[in-house]
């Protein structure tokens, strides 16, 4: 193997090797961290997906909530 | 589509985008209508995200997980859902090849390198399915950036992987197909109150700051000013996709504004609920400015439904009518920069419409055009709501999503750390961010507390 493509190749192992050492070690262990545990707990029990980058994307589509009406006037 | 030197070859790239997207949307309103429910279709209650699709099944994303990478192929019941992820990844490598069918290239130049983009899109939604990274909005388009610099960067790119290396045409398609999710009837969901508060300040948050990148900060870059504006003063990141693609910002340009939208929106998200609460608003104004402030929409849900389910359901409504607001400031957007913008005056002279024509991104032709055609079909009665929510949530997101995250890959193959570097370097888009994101707090609370707190607001009789 030429001396650039082994170097490229070992670029990427320890490249993987970081990445699966931050997702299968580090993340899961800060999610026993009590503030990032109680975060994860509460957006779990509303079904919120903070992830979400549209509307659609939302487990709820959002609605003009019914209450509101009693409390400003939506249309003059 | 462009070949290897750069050369305009087969049909057009943006209108092999909308050929191909406003064909997917029309497959999935046929297909949905085609299996629409025999009894209760026009029930919200029974029907709560529109009608059940058949193709739903044909596209499945990786999920959630917590220590055990595997389970992100399970779903919600924990059964093995791998089928519909390649499924779904089948359809970026069948996308990538019509597109480059389309534009006179060879699919089988072109096969390994899509199987390949494809499997690092799934990588991609696999980190970004860790709950820690879920959970605090750091949303896939980051993902799928960051893989493709590392890979790109530390191995470079295999000439048998360039014929595939289309993202700009997968985003432009996911656009177009995005379009049928962009439904102006939104706009009126909170009534003049809301209509009042995302079309004052979003608009002029949008203006100033671009006007302020360009000519105050002087940062050479316009396409970048409007990016980072938008997608600070509109909803994150799928108004920065929207609006870069339509004022045709550079690949780093766009990735910059992403990577400054999640980092901040990250912050606004954990630290505005608290804020709120110590200065004692009330959840639907709190719920408001949440709304109008935080960019991206997930993170707005997280951070109302932290204050209380009022403010929550508040912050997600104002945010789904800003969201709303994308088709026309991507239409705007591409006016303005083909109109004036990219016009040269020492060009051949002729009518302004005519030149803004010859230049505006005919993809927003066909974004628009789903907009239009599913906001009218969404206006018709509950059954044909029913029946264009059940399309779109069902099906059109998750391949939108797909092909977003297969451009991003792309973008982040062809891009080099050293390009980046000078963005980095200035830190000049991080003030313009911050400048702009300082006005939007100001004036969406401004807006909110006159039309929700005061102008708008009943007065409950003793």
């Amino acid at each position: 193997m030429p001396r650039g493509e082994r170097r490229a190749a070992l670029r990427l192992v320890a490249g993987a090797a970081v990445t699966g050492a931050v997702w299968c070690g580090l993340l899961p262990r800060l999610l026993s961290f009590a503030p990032v545990a109680r975060h994860v707990r509460l957006m779990e029990e509303r079904g919120v997906d903070p992830a979400a980058m549209y509307y659609t994307e939302l487990e709820r589509l959002p609605r003009c909530p019914a209450w509101l009406a009693d409390r400003v006037v939506l249309w003059p | 589509m462009k070949d290897a030197r750069g050369r305009e070859v087969g049909l057009h790239e943006d209108l092999a985008a909308v050929v191909i997207g406003l064909g997917i949307v029309l497959l999935a309103l046929a297909v949905t209508w085609q299996a629409r429910p025999v009894s209760d279709a026009g029930s919200r209650a029974r029907h709560p995200k529109g009608w059940p699709t058949p193709l739903a099944a044909t596209v499945g994303m990786p999920g959630a997980w917590a220590d055990a990478p595997l389970d992100a192929f399970r779903d919600k019941q924990g059964d093995l859902a791998a089928g519909a992820i390649v499924l779904g990844m089948g359809w970026v490598v069948a996308i990538v090849a019509a597109g480059v069918v389309l534009g006179g290239g060879s699919v089988r130049a072109c096969l390994p390198g899509a199987i390949l983009i494809a499997g690092l899109a799934c990588l991609a939604y696999v980190l970004s399915g860790q709950k820690v990274v879920k959970y605090y909005n750091l949303e896939y388009p980051l993902w799928a950036l960051a893989v493709g610099l590392f890979v790109g960067n530390a191995a470079g790119v295999p000439r048998w992987l360039a014929p595939a290396l289309v993202g700009e045409f997968l985003i432009k398609t996911g656009l177009v197909i995005f379009g049928a999710e962009v439904l102006v009837s939104r706009l009126l969901a909170l009534g003049l109150p809301g209509l009042m508060t995302a079309w004052l300040v979003t608009p002029v948050v949008l203006v100033a700051t671009y006007l302020f990148g360009v000519h105050v900060m002087r940062i050479p870059s316009r396409a970048l000013c409007m990016t980072l504006s938008a997608d600070m003063s509109v909803c994150g990141v799928s108004a920065a996709i929207a609006t870069g693609a339509a004022c045709r910002a550079k690949k780093e340009e766009l990735s910059l504004a992403i990577g400054l939208s999640l980092f901040f929106t990250v912050i606004m998200m954990v630290a505005m609920p608290p804020v709120i609460r110590w200065m004692g608003l009330d959840p639907i104004l709190g719920g408001a400015w949440i709304g109008g402030t935080i960019d991206a929409t997930g993170a707005v849900v997280a951070a109302g439904e932290s204050l209380g389910k009022q403010a929550g359901e508040v912050a997600a409504t104002v945010k789904m009518i800003q969201n709303s607001m994308i088709g026309l400031i991507a239409f705007a957007v591409a006016v303005y920069w083909a109109g004036w913008v990219e016009r040269d005056p020492a060009g051949p002279r002729g009518t302004l419409a005519g030149e803004a024509w010859r230049r505006f991104p005919r993809f927003i032709v066909g974004f628009l055009a789903a907009s239009l055609v599913c906001s009218w079909l969404h206006t018709l009665g509950p059954e044909q709501a029913l029946w264009v929510d059940g399309a779109t949530t069902g099906f059109t997101l998750k391949l939108r999503g797909w092909l977003f995250c297969a451009g991003f890959v792309c973008m982040g193959l062809q891009t080099s750390f050293r390009e980046l570097a000078p963005y980095l370097a200035s830190g000049r888009p991080v003030v313009l961010y911050l400048a702009g994101q300082a006005l939007n707090l100001v004036l969406t609370l401004v807006v909110a507390s006159l039309t929700f707190g005061w102008l708008f607001k009943k007065v409950v009789e003793p």
